[in-house]
């Protein structure tokens, strides 16, 4: 009971961080927190049932193309919800677009799709267990991902680049960075981590509409509490967060553990806005 | 003009430019000859960075600016870069969770490898104080030489011009000496400079030729040495009547 | 009250006809929809009724979301609240059974305080982090609707009340909902035609500058979540009994989402067009059926065409006045001379002290122990580089930073640190080195936010457009006209803020820091970016201010300006007083003029 409720909180707990990623991706590079984080992390589990399920794609075949997909949402994200609005950003009408656009996707998947969850593919020929690869698959795709950008970061000079362009975003154009081709970089990568958070969860959380807005909150929970930017802070509370949630549970139900997660996330953020990573907020005069 | 190369390297007609509706610069004609020293003086408020802002593209601007032979009225700041103009901005901002190797290697992003790292030493070179500090991150720096790291950063493209944005704020005065003798050495290595220096003295004596800018417009026009500069200056600055 | 020389504009605010010609609109639709039951046709009925639930909901929200500018996108937990607490009161399954409006007004008042919980986060979060707070509250209530069987018997629901004769019969309940939209109207048109409506809008789009006219942001977000909390659960137990049984099912996220949309397509700060938003997007659906499955991805479609193609909303098309084209070159002509009437000669020898004041960010100190006193009267000029510490200190002055050490002292009080929204009670005012204004509000409304602590009336009473409401108002709007008439900008007083061009936004400023009548006022660089003769005639209207007994610190980078009207002239550098004296004495210091020409 323990191993099950410690495996599959882990597992959950990897695709809330993975989509916790996927918000920093994105803000690192724009400043803008986007909710359509939890919906490519949706539409990874729908697109990828698509493709294996519905078409009868090979599962590798059928990954490749979801991770383009999501490349693909990340691009037009860019450039429809947030480029246009970058120049008043102190408007926040970021939030009012990419709000559009989340809805957008998680209606025509609604109605194109299904309203109802449907299975997703086993994606490997291993049989069920313990081990289940539906509890280590998110896991395995969380490390590969944390390995994968610190890789970018240390060792590359396009990761650099990233880096720089969220430090001092007017430092690196002055330095004759591509800046606008970095940020629509950075969404295509972040589009590719949030359908690989719904393609490795699949099977666990079905292709299913209505995971959108979960994951965008669940998602955003580990960010805002770990400081945003802070991928590791986000790995960390995600993995917590799952674990939690899993935990509350078995032992009190879903609701109250819904309740609690809601409750503890609203009284720290109102205690420390800026989370338990960040810094304090700049000068406002 | 008897001092500057009959063709200049960079030529400004009837630049304006503004925050929202706020007017700063009124119709400024400027020039910059090859391996010219030009600095530009003027009160705080004066729209100096402004102007270095709207040259290299960073902010909006109408009007004309020819860049080695080239119309880049329109051009982005990569634009510029890459056509061999670079600024480095104010306060020295550098990317302080970055090392100092790699602070250069993004100055030098988008260059063939070889090219790049050969010039990010020949940049060190320069500034064996920040050499010696290759691979510690940048927020281990003291304040001076993250200005010496700014400046490496724009040196290693090996710009035609360089525009340098106060380069001795909040530098002890060794320290200014230190920066404004390299950029004189980088006259002698064919780069021209457009300088905006609170410090006049020190500006006056690498300078080849000074602009005065007061409230958006070029008040003044005058070799480096011209004799009576100083009092000029005050007066354009201060207004005619020096009491009442 | 007003001069002469502002006759034709004295009344220009609102005649009795704009009044009128400014409700037309709404009166119409409550006409049309009182005469709608002539018709007959009963799925039309529900329809509408449907419109004016709905509405009563957005009508409060909208002082949220569309005045206040909190994006608020889960207010259906509130819809969902109210009908519970509606349906389970009036079922009498839990507590004693009572009448189904007394369930109502409890639904209220359950709304209201729920209201400030889920508004609360808005006091200290940033925008995205409040809109995912409200959105998952969303979730939460419909959660535990669905868990707490005993009580809202979960996924099987609980019958909706049932109001009694004369609001049994459809029409009748069709009626009793009219009315209280209408009500809602006229309610949050009242506020939005008051001085809370003109603060909400101010903390929308010049935070900063509303606290220095002395708008307390937490405790006006507050008001105002209570009532739209207590609206929208009232509408919620008029939604129950529409559907006559409610399962946590109906509250889905899409009708958040309808409830969020109509205002933004309506247009921020409006009340008739997030009305013509809730009545368009609540029918659109009904008489296409084909659109019913694609309903609210059009809504998304539509709110991302209007965020990038027309922020204004339906309101902006119909505000067909500010269209007219402006006179091409304008002159700013202030008349000093008209000061008097808004601020009447005072001999107060009142003095502001600084004491010491040092502060520092991230180990610069950006001011060192700077000593200063500005006496009423007076003139008293701030210059000094870049960086030397002048909008720091005025800011510390203000309030938006607490110093380190020393203190601010106004004669024998010492005056709060971070507490920005006191100083215009101790009528201390200031201008902002860009001007902050309301660029959707009209330049007398701007103006009339200076004149914020001097509203008597409480939100009730602007609610209810009670009496005391009125005069304030009057004279509100009588003192604005007179400022602007003083600044020399009453020929524009009905045009908005934001197709002024920025010499004028100046003066708007500074009409707005008149209102307070100031002790002291406190201009960050008034003169930048005006033409010589506008300098020349905001030194003399500077000139005339101190003289009429109020003490001025101006900050300015125009040497010959502060020359030429400075009474004292203070010079700071990297933090420090480096100099004081008369502009003669400045004028002739070498150290000064070293550090000015970098020597």
């Amino acid at each position: 009971m323990l191993l099950s409720i410690v495996s599959y909180g882990l597992a959950l707990g990897a695709v809330y961080a993975l989509i916790g990623i996927t918000y920093n991706v994105m803000f690192a590079a724009s400043r803008v927190f986007s909710f359509t984080a939890g919906t490519v992390g949706m539409l990874g589990g729908v697109i990828g049932a698509l493709l294996i399920n519905r078409l009868g794609l090979p599962v590798a075949l059928g990954f490749l193309l979801t991770l383009g997909a999501g490349a693909g949402l990340g691009i037009i994200t860019e450039m429809v919800t947030v480029r246009p609005v970058l120049k008043s950003l102190d408007q926040h009408l970021y939030v009012l677009s990419t709000l559009a656009f989340a809805l957008m996707l998680q209606q025509l998947t609604a109605i194109e799709w299904s309203t109802e969850p449907q299975p997703f593919p086993r994606l490997l020929p291993l049989g069920p267990g313990i081990f289940d690869q539906q509890f280590w698959l998110p896991m395995l795709a969380c490390g590969v991902t944390i390995a994968g950008l610190e890789w970018l970061y240390r060792h590359t000079l396009v990761g650099r680049a990233f880096l720089a362009i969220a430090e001092d975003n007017y430092a690196a154009r002055a330095l004759g960075l591509p800046e606008q081709g970095l940020r629509i970089a950075s969404y295509a990568l972040a589009g590719m981590i949030g359908t690989l958070a719904g393609f490795s969860s699949g099977e666990m959380m079905l292709a299913y509409f209505g995971n959108g807005p979960l994951l965008n909150f669940y998602g955003f929970v580990p960010v805002a509490l770990g400081g945003m930017g802070s991928n590791r802070g986000a790995v960390a509370g995600g993995l917590a967060l799952g674990l939690f949630q899993q935990t509350a549970n078995f032992l009190v139900g879903g609701i109250f553990a819904s309740v609690a997660i809601f409750v503890v996330f609203i009284i720290v953020l109102l205690v420390r806005p800026e989370g338990f990573a960040g810094a304090a907020p700049a000068r406002r005069v | 003009m008897p001092t500057s190369a009959p063709e200049p390297l960079l030529e400004i007609r009837g630049l304006a430019a503004g925050y929202d509706k706020i007017g700063v610069l009124h119709g400024i004609d400027l020039t910059v000859g090859s391996a010219e020293i030009v600095a530009l003086l003027g009160p705080n408020g004066a729209g100096k960075t402004t102007l270095l802002r709207a040259i290299s593209g960073l902010m909006p601007k109408s009007g004309h600016v020819n860049f080695a032979g080239r119309d880049l009225s329109r051009a982005s700041p990569r634009d510029m870069v890459r056509a061999g103009l670079v600024h480095v901005v104010e306060g020295h901002r550098v990317f302080t969770q970055q090392t100092v190797f790699d602070n250069l290697l993004l100055a030098g992003y988008g260059m063939a490898h070889r090219a790049r790292d050969r010039q990010v030493e020949e940049a060190l070179a320069f500034f064996p104080e920040i050499a010696a500090k290759r691979n510690d991150r940048a927020v281990t720096l003291s304040g001076g030489q993250q200005q010496m790291l700014a400046v490496a950063q724009g040196l290693v493209r090996q710009p035609r011009l360089l525009l340098l944005d106060e380069p001795s704020a909040g530098l002890s005065p060794v320290l200014v000496d230190r920066v404004l003798a390299a950029v004189a050495r980088l006259k002698d290595a064919g780069t021209a400079v457009l300088l905006v220096e609170q410090l006049i003295e020190k500006a006056l004596a690498i300078a080849d030729r000074v602009y005065a800018l007061v409230r958006g417009t070029i008040v003044l026009e005058a070799p480096g040495n011209a004799p009576d500069l100083p009092r000029r200056l005050e007066e354009a600055y201060f207004g005619q009547h020096s009491q009442r | 009250m007003n001069d002469g020389a502002t006759g034709p504009l004295a009344s220009a605010g609102r005649t009795r006809f704009g009044r009128l010609e400014a409700h037309l609109p709404s009166v119409l639709l409550a006409a049309v929809g009182a005469a709608l039951p002539l018709i007959g046709d009963s799925y039309l009925g529900v329809i509408a009724t449907r419109a004016a639930i709905y509405w009563v909901l957005v009508s409060g929200l909208n002082l949220v979301v569309g005045f206040a500018g909190q994006i608020a996108i889960g207010w259906v937990a509130l819809l969902t609240l109210g009908a519970y607490a509606t349906s389970v009161l009036s079922a009498g399954t839990v507590l004693p059974e009572v009448s189904p409006f007394l369930a109502l007004l409890a639904a209220g008042l359950l709304g209201a305080i729920f209201g400030v919980i889920i508004g609360l986060p808005a006091l200290r979060l940033r925008t995205f982090y409040f809109a995912m707070t409200t959105l998952g509250f969303a979730t939460i209530v419909t959660q535990v609707a669905l868990a707490w069987k005993s009580v809202t018997g979960g996924g099987v629901g609980v019958p909706g009340p049932v109001f009694a004769w004369p609001f049994a019969s459809p029409w009748g309940f069709y009626y009793f909902c009219l009315g209280l939209a209408v009500i809602a109207t006229w309610m949050t048109t009242n506020i939005a035609a008051s001085r809370f409506g003109r603060s909400l809008v101010a903390i929308r789009d010049a935070e900063v500058a509303a606290e220095a006219v002395g708008i307390h942001k937490p405790s006006l977000l507050v008001t105002v979540f209570l009532f739209s909390g207590a609206v929208a659960a009232i509408a919620g137990g008029l939604f129950a009994s529409l559907q006559s049984y409610i399962t946590p099912d109906a509250f889905t996220f899409d009708l958040s989402v309808l409830f969020f949309i109509a205002i933004l397509i309506g247009g921020r700060g409006s009340i008739l067009g997030p009305l013509l938003g809730t009545i368009i997007l609540t029918a659109l659906p009904e008489f296409a059926a084909p659109l019913v499955a694609w309903s609210t991805f059009l809504y998304a479609v539509l709110l991302l065409v209007i965020v990038l193609a027309v922020p204004g909303g339906i309101a902006d098309l119909l505000d067909y006045k500010n269209r007219r084209p402006l006179q091409r070159h304008r002159e700013i002509r202030p008349q000093p001379a008209l000061l008097a009437h808004i601020m009447p000669h005072s001999e107060q020898a009142n003095l502001l002290r600084l004491e010491h004041l040092t502060l520092s960010f991230g180990g610069v100190r950006a001011i060192d122990g700077v000593e200063l006193e500005i006496k009423a009267g007076e003139v008293h000029g701030l210059i000094g580089p870049n960086g030397s510490g002048k909008t720091t200190t005025l800011n510390v002055i203000c309030g938006y930073y607490p110093p380190q050490h020393g203190l601010v002292r106004l004669n024998d009080k010492v005056l709060g640190p971070a507490a920005p929204h006191t100083r215009a009670r101790h009528r201390i005012a200031r201008t902002f080195q860009t001007p902050r204004l309301v660029g959707a509000a009209s330049v007398l409304e701007n103006v009339m936010i200076g004149g914020t602590t001097a509203g008597r009336a409480s939100f009730v009473e602007a609610l209810l457009s009670l009496p005391r409401q009125h005069r304030d108002e009057q004279q509100a709007r009588a003192a604005a006209m007179a400022a602007l008439a003083a600044v020399g900008l009453d020929q524009l007083a009905l045009v908005r803020a934001d197709r002024l061009q920025h010499s004028e936004l100046r003066f708007v400023e500074i009409a707005r820091a008149l209102m307070s009548r100031p002790l002291f006022l406190l201009l960050d660089e008034p003169a930048a970016g005006l033409t010589v003769d506008e300098i020349k005639r905001l030194g003399a209207l500077i000139v005339t201010i101190s003289r009429q007994g109020t003490g001025v610190l101006l900050v300015e980078h125009h040497a010959d300006m502060i020359f030429d009207i400075c009474d004292r002239v203070t010079v700071l550098n990297l933090g420090k007083v480096l100099a004081s004296g008369t502009p003669a004495e400045i004028r002739g210091h070498r150290e000064v003029i070293n550090a000015y020409l970098g020597a």
